[in-house]
């Protein structure tokens, strides 16, 4: 695909408008110009060569070597310095140095080169394609995922060998361009820069994987998860990304972009404000303070839960560390996890919640009935109470992770207070059990649970009279009071968080709350929409818990109403009868206030 | 100081065997040493001084691995390393 692909051989002209659908990796908007890299990974070179080049083809391999380790450290030195809170790009770079100069590799490189008379790239190839084997037939699924690092040093050296030495990816001084790849390693992602790269499309990958987290910790803007992405476009392409909606247009015509342009401006004049205030405390026009915490799912996102100004996190879905292994993780494993998060973030709180497996979320390291009806299955705590050695060695982990600052343990799915019972006590022998084996631990470990099922709602006066606090997750608690599927796409407009049964039931859970003098929060989707904020703080709510990159909006969307107005709103939602009629209010009465910021592009 | 050939077998203690920090730490102690150090477990022997071939190991837990050193330095070198393994590569448990 060329750059001038409006016009066909006999000059007609034809919109050749391709959109393309992805997961927003990372918010943001941008247009530019596509820069496609293939990390060397189509076509390696196979030449047969003659026993007296094999000398040269070594000599040409340990050249390579040198050069891609210079290059890295290069790269690697220039993230230390930008970013040192970062450390760990840099100490996955640090490995990547250390193995380019590996004698093992270079050992069976020679010997293919010498041995299989293949040139340099072949004996190359075929050297990490055995170790790679290799690692891959353990049954650790730890080493199996060190295959990619090895495959990592394979392409920088292939790169390198072929003469495209893009170690910067980016060719220097160049105008920024919108990178676009079939995968991007950590290490690649890692080394971008903001002025440099206007956005990243990849072809695999979802929300949490490590191209989407580092992309948001970078804030640039990325679309992950693009099926035939190269297959659309070409170098030089005109693209527009939004990284919002997920949504790739590869060559839009004129008129689309004459439409697009001052879109992105505008977003960018938004993003910029709202990241210049981005430490700046959470209230309303009049004051009234609003604690904004963060939702993350790994350890790394609590660096850029810190970054977009959280004031802790308030929910650690930790049933990621169960997923794409083949047992359970270990006490010490989980410990070692919980304790990065809450060394990150002290002296600020963190909420960890045991693990929500089932309904939506399997893993293969836990069996499981087949239910009918997983949502409605043997799911989050109701596993963890079937299962009390898997719960408490995860509570164990959490105990432990207590002596490193302020930890919460909050429980998923609560249905009934028998449940909050039977893990309360499930706790104390856990407390019991690190006490033994001589682990310290804070004194006072607050318990809480989720309120996301509509019995847990209506029966929150006496759950707080037992739990330490309460949180509302509004995803299930739609699911469950309105009897949509989640996951259904048909059905996701019935789905909305606006229906006056949930707020109702909402307010019956802030009521019950506050009687009770425990603490409340809502993390779910409903807190990182600033309208719904408004409409909460309106309801009592004083703690909101919501994707970091949110944080940032929601504060910006808080710091323009005022209590008063925020609580007339909440009045005027009370006697709505239906979704739709409480979200156009709030629109008529926020909208033109809140319009930058619920409209951006 | 001896030159001869020297061998040590050990058992892998720590959690999370030779994975990829224990690797670089083995890796590290190894290379301050001159002699040529190898490290066996089984059928399969790699060079100590290559994260790559003693991640290829994938020594587990519980793994017998054999230590061996040639050269200046051997018996210090296989000394150095068998402390490192049952130090539990300085990990936690």
């Amino acid at each position: 695909m060329g750059t001038d692909g409006t016009m066909t051989d006999n000059g007609e002209v034809v919109d050749r408008t391709v959109s393309l659908d992805g997961i927003g990796g990372s918010a943001g908007f941008a247009i530019g110009r596509a820069l496609v890299v293939d990390a060397g990974r189509a076509g390696v070179v196979h030449r047969r060569i003659t026993p007296d080049e094999a000398e040269q083809e070594v000599v040409r391999f340990d050249r390579a070597v040198a050069l891609a380790t210079a290059e890295l450290e290069k790269v690697a030195g220039r993230v230390k310095e930008e970013k040192g809170r970062a450390a760990a790009e840099s100490s996955i770079l640090d490995a990547y140095i250390y193995m380019l100069s590996d004698p093992t590799l270079r050992e069976d490189v020679e010997r293919e080169v010498n041995s299989g008379q293949k040139c340099a790239e072949w004996a190359l190839e075929t050297a990490v394609g055995v170790m790679c084997k290799q690692l891959r037939q353990t049954d650790d699924p730890y080493l199996a995922e060190r295959s990619h690092d090895f495959e990592f040093v394979r392409d920088r050296l292939l790169r390198t060998l072929s003469g495209r030495n893009q170690a910067e990816l980016i060719p220097e001084s160049d105008e920024p361009v919108i990178l676009v790849a079939q995968d991007l390693s950590p290490a690649e992602t890692a080394s971008l820069t903001k002025d440099k790269v206007l956005a990243l499309v990849t072809a695999v990958g979802t929300r949490t994987s490590h191209t989407a987290i580092l992309a948001r910790a970078l804030e640039i803007p990325a679309v992950v998860g693009v099926q035939g992405l190269l297959q659309h476009i070409g170098d030089g392409d005109t693209l527009v990304v939004d990284g919002v909606h997920g949504k790739v247009v590869v060559s839009p015509s004129q008129y689309v972009l004459d439409i697009l342009q001052p879109k992105a401006e505008k977003y960018y004049a938004v993003a910029r404000d709202l990241r210049e205030h981005r430490h700046d405390p959470c209230q309303t026009s009049d004051g009234v303070a609003v604690h904004l915490m963060a939702n993350i799912e790994l350890v790394i996102e609590a660096e850029i839960a810190k970054n977009h100004g959280a004031r802790g996190i308030g929910l650690y879905r930790t049933e990621f560390l169960y997923i794409d292994r083949q047992t359970p993780p270990t006490e010490e494993e989980q410990y070692a996890a919980y304790r990065l998060v809450v060394e990150a973030m002290g002296p600020l709180p963190v909420t960890l919640r045991t693990f929500d497996i089932g309904g939506d979320k399997f893993v293969s390291a836990i069996k499981m009935p087949r239910d009918m009806n997983p949502a409605l299955g043997l799911r989050a705590v109701r596993l963890g109470l079937e299962r009390p050695e898997l719960l408490k060695t995860q509570l164990r982990a959490m105990v432990r992770a207590s002596a490193h600052g302020k930890v919460r343990i909050m429980i998923p799915m609560i249905a009934s207070l028998s449940e909050v019972r039977a893990v309360r006590a499930l706790l104390s022998e856990s407390v019991m059990e690190v006490d033994r084996a001589g682990h310290p631990h804070a004194q006072e470990i607050e318990l809480g649970c989720m309120v996301e099922v509509p019995s847990a709602a209506i029966m929150a006066e006496e759950l707080a009279r037992e739990a330490d606090f309460l949180s509302i997750g509004t995803n299930d608690l739609v699911q469950y009071t309105l009897a949509v599927d989640r996951t259904s796409q048909e059905l996701a407009r019935l789905a909305s968080y606006f229906d006056p049964a949930v707020v109702r039931l909402i307010k019956a859970v802030i009521q019950a709350a506050t009687f009770r003098k425990r603490s409340f929060s809502v993390c779910g989707a409903m807190a990182s929409d600033p309208l719904a904020a408004v409409l909460l703080v309106g309801m009592g709510m004083r703690n909101l818990s919501m994707e970091a990159s949110a944080i940032p909006e929601v504060k910006a969307a808080l710091s323009r109403v005022s209590l008063q107005e925020a609580e007339d709103a909440a009045g005027m939602a009370f006697e709505a009868t239906t979704a739709n009629e409480l979200e156009s209010g709030l629109r008529r009465r926020f909208g033109a206030l809140l319009r930058d910021i619920l409209d951006p592009v | 100081m001896s030159e001869a050939e020297v061998s040590g077998t050990f058992e892998i203690i720590n959690r999370l065997g030779l994975h990829a920090r224990a690797a670089s730490r083995l890796v590290q102690v190894a290379s301050q040493f001159p002699c040529q150090v190898t490290v066996r477990r089984d059928e399969q022997v790699a060079n100590a001084k290559s994260v790559m071939g003693v991640l290829l190991l994938c020594g587990a837990k519980g793994a017998r691995v054999t230590v061996v050193a040639d050269g200046e330095n051997a018996q210090e070198a296989v000394l150095a390393i068998g402390q490192l393994i049952s130090d539990k590569f300085g990990e936690q448990d």
